[in-house]
């Protein structure tokens, strides 16, 4: 690919004097960035994932404590607050994988796109310059609404039913790993989104891979499915922040392999974005 | 009013003609929305895929499964269960198929060549019923005879002709052109491919996982009557839950559902802008 791109970029900068590689960087920057800002649904979806998770998850903990009276010794015996807390972000996650999706197949939708890439040819350049954007934002999206749903859950519980702190051991690192993996999702919303080049065709894979596959397949426990079956991104992730980790793996293999995810599919985007039609 | 005054002085067109012009267009539109194909070819793998990989499965572990979860197993829907899978693509391509040409722009030249803007997306509804309806009807017959020919002795398997299980394989058909319909009058309702979209996987999806959260008998309960889990009791055998919703009056819950979406869909349509 680059033995293809490198002549074309050679003889532009030997004509008129080439922009440095930081300068070019910082302008895809500023580009991407009034891009991402003037995105309505870049405002609409971390706003409506912080307004559905916090007050879902809380109505979520606010039943734990009405029904508590009622509830049978063993359910009470094995009742987490964390994981009764986080739930929520079962959901959670298909906001933070549309608004990936959404940030390019956007530009695709209108067109946009095209012009993008007409003034920035070094295609690698945007993808990183988005995903660079997209995870500051998501990170820190995430990073809100998963200390809010946090303090909102607990805070319900408080005084009534078992909770936790952030001072408790291990539950920090539960929260940092929600906020990872719905940071993660994102990406490869991102990603998925470069290569599908449709909003409609990556948001169905998004809500394909993050909720529909766990259904369908999350039943299923013997042979080849208890090796495989753990490794789906939805399970990796909840791995992250779930305390009954079951048939799930570790929380260092779980983020190994969402990191694992990122970069196939970053890979296979950037090598989309730069062989194909926009 | 003024249309009215408009066809007054020329010779009215006949409703039969323009029901056929409008059937013509519509299905050269219908035929040329890019991704169709796709979707209906990934709905042909999904569906047998599913069934073999998951009545493989039942079949392997049979003896070990427990004398309860034995009597709770449903063949037939174990079989069909790709439709769970397949609704994502059949309901995103009824959405593309409404707001396709409201992105492209398109239905704006449709609604100044057809100005009975109910009879356009009546005539679109129609035509995406019945190509989705007889693919994917086909497709649930291949799905089932995969499955049950997995799903042989001593696992739990049943013949074509066997009570239930022909209205099962019908049902899985109609339930997902009942989604794609749901999608397709969504996307009228909205306009925009995302927000469509958003709102049928919300509904379809998010809702029972939202409920069920709640935990509870109530949200038990509740959740019969979601389109997705009241739809879903057509391809099923055996009919669980507090209500115990048969085929039919779960089918119904989604129909109501569709028809829900239809009529401000019908209404709004012909009183907005395009």
């Amino acid at each position: 690919m680059t033995s293809e791109t490198m002549p074309a970029a050679a003889t532009s900068s030997g004509r008129r004097a080439s922009p440095s590689a930081l300068l070019r960087a910082r302008a895809v920057l500023s580009a991407e960035w009034i891009k991402l800002r003037s995105l309505r649904s870049m405002l609409v979806t971390p706003a409506l994932a912080a307004v559905f998770c916090i007050g879902w998850g809380s109505l979520v903990c606010l039943r734990y404590v009405n029904t508590w009276p009622t509830r049978v010794a063993a359910g009470k015996a094995g009742f987490q607050p964390l994981d009764v807390n986080f739930n929520v972000l079962v959901i959670g996650v298909l906001f933070f994988g549309v608004l990936g999706a959404l940030v390019v197949t956007n530009e695709y939708g209108n067109g946009l796109i095209r012009a993008t890439l007409a003034a920035t040819p070094q295609r690698g350049l945007i993808l990183a310059a988005k995903t660079a954007l997209l995870t500051l934002i998501a990170l820190l999206s995430s990073a809100v609404l998963c200390f809010a749903l946090f303090l909102a859950g607990q805070g319900i519980l408080a005084g009534h039913l078992p909770h936790v702190t952030l001072a408790d051991p291990g539950v920090l690192g539960r929260v940092l790993g929600a906020i990872f993996y719905l940071t993660t999702a994102s990406l490869i919303g991102l990603f998925t989104g470069v290569i599908a080049r449709s909003a409609a065709v990556a948001m169905s894979c998004v809500f394909g891979v993050f909720l529909v596959l766990p259904t369908l397949l999350n039943s299923l426990h013997g042979g080849v499915w208890r090796h495989t079956v753990p490794y789906l991104p939805s399970n990796l992730g909840n791995a992250l922040w779930l305390s009954h980790a079951g048939s799930l793996v570790r929380p260092t293999v779980a983020a190994l392999g969402l990191a694992a995810y990122i970069i196939v599919l970053g890979v296979l985007a950037t090598y989309s974005l730069r062989r194909r039609d926009a | 009013m003024s249309a009215h005054a408009g066809t007054a002085p020329r010779t009215s067109i006949s409703l039969e003609t323009r029901l056929r012009a409008t059937a013509r267009s519509e299905w050269i539109k219908f035929r040329s929305v890019r991704s169709g194909p796709a979707v209906l070819l990934a709905t042909a793998v999904i569906l047998p895929v599913t069934a073999w990989l998951l009545c493989a499965y039942y079949r392997n572990g049979w003896a070990t499964m427990s004398p309860a979860s034995q009597a709770s197993f449903d063949p037939v829907f174990i079989s069909l269960r790709g439709i769970e899978g397949a609704q994502l693509l059949v309901g995103a391509f009824g959405v593309i198929t409404a707001t396709g040409e409201y992105t492209s722009g398109l239905i704006r030249g449709t609604f100044i060549a057809t100005p009975q803007r109910a009879q356009v997306i009546a005539m679109k509804a129609a035509i995406f019923a019945v190509v989705v309806w007889a693919w994917c009807t086909l497709l649930s017959f291949a799905a089932f005879f995969i499955g049950q020919a997995l799903l042989s002795n001593p696992a739990k398997h049943v013949a074509i002709g066997d009570p239930g299980a022909l209205t099962a394989v019908f049902g899985g058909g109609l339930y997902l052109t009942l989604i794609g319909l749901l999608g397709l009058f969504i996307g009228v309702l909205l306009r925009r491919t995302p927000g469509a979209l958003a709102a049928l996987f919300g509904i379809l999806l998010v809702l029972p996982v939202a409920i069920g959260l709640l935990g509870g008998k109530n949200s038990a309960q509740l959740a019969e009557f979601l389109p997705d889990s009241g739809g879903e009791e057509i391809f099923k055998l055996l009919h669980g839950g507090a209500y115990t919703l048969g085929p039919w009056q779960g089918f119904a819950v989604l129909a109501a559902y569709v028809a829900a979406a239809a009529a401000p869909a019908f209404l709004l349509v012909r009183r907005r802008d395009a």
